[in-house]
């Protein structure tokens, strides 16, 4: 499910990951994340989140620069079974698969981390 | 923070699509075993018609092990798209080899899971593989034992005949 919220209720999220273009936050009491971009916030689940990583990352960005074409330079992020969708510059792109990036980083570390300290001491 | 991918689903990413992968290999072996048994029994070779048609049910069995596992683990599980499916072959002999190619490509490509599996410690889906892989050993003693008939038979005279008697007896019961 993704929701559009206008309010970043900051004190219950975590930030998982952030540039100076966006940021993407965790709640751990709604087990979803926020996806602060292109001037919204907007709610992810597991599998929305799993689905805009995949058309983020499905995105031809070297083939964008390349193309002389007179198609304009903006790329639709449609994710099926999700009421959301995001209009795109190739720049903008490039800055949204970056933050992903991080985060999914983020989330493998975080995965370590609470491998080391909680589930193996024990 | 709350590990939350984890929560979801015990296979990471890479080898979800890894898995998935082989959903596709699987079906596309059915699909080629299918069309294999189409050729056999439109030229007169039934055993060996028969001999496919088993085969093509096994893979399916394979593709819906693999299928069900991910969706088990909390994976996302993709009914795959099979196309480019070979209806014609020059020789009976090039239907065998052919069987031991795609038996052969299979075997590869699990063994290709395993080692990135064995990469993430993810010994759980290892423990799953294991049963593909034994299952391979029959696989590809079948297959290379077919291919052995027409050495030790050969094709001249009634040799195809013999040979298409044969297949249906071929059987692999090692219990190493």
């Amino acid at each position: 499910m993704v929701t559009t919220t206008q309010t970043k209720e900051l004190s219950t999220w975590t930030n998982v990951f952030s540039t100076a273009k966006g940021a993407i936050y965790q709640s751990d009491e709604e087990r979803c994340w926020y996806v602060d971009f292109a001037g919204k916030v907007a709610k992810f689940d597991y599998r929305c989140l799993l689905k805009l990583k995949k058309a983020v990352y499905h995105v031809d960005i070297e083939d964008r620069l390349l193309n002389s074409g007179k198609s304009p330079d903006v790329e639709i992020i449609f994710i099926c079974a999700c009421d959301h969708t995001y209009v795109l510059s190739l720049l903008q792109i490039i800055a949204l698969k970056e933050i992903l990036e991080g985060t999914f980083v983020m989330f493998e570390l975080n995965h370590i981390i609470q491998d080391t300290l909680y589930r193996l001491p024990y | 923070m709350k590990d939350l991918i984890r929560i979801k689903s015990l296979i990471s990413a890479e080898v979800e699509a890894l898995l998935n992968q082989q959903v596709k290999k699987e079906a596309y072996s059915s699909s080629v075993y299918l069309a294999m048994a189409s050729w056999c029994n439109r030229n007169g070779y039934d055993f060996s018609s028969e001999y496919f048609f088993k085969q093509a049910e096994e893979e399916r069995m394979h593709q819906l092990k693999f299928y069900k596992y991910i969706l088990d683990m909390g994976g996302n599980a993709i009914s795959p798209e099979v196309t480019g499916i070979k209806q014609e072959y020059n020789s009976f002999r090039e239907v065998f080899e052919e069987a031991l190619d795609q038996e052969i490509s299979v075997t590869q490509s699990i063994k290709n899971i395993y080692a990135r599996c064995l990469k993430e410690q993810d010994f759980v889906t290892n423990e799953f593989l294991n049963w593909f892989l034994k299952e391979q050993r029959e696989e590809e003693y079948k297959a290379r034992r077919a291919l052995e008939l027409f050495e030790v038979i050969g094709e001249e005279g009634t040799g195809r005949w013999q040979i298409d008697k044969h297949v249906g007896g071929i059987k692999y019961d090692s219990e190493a």
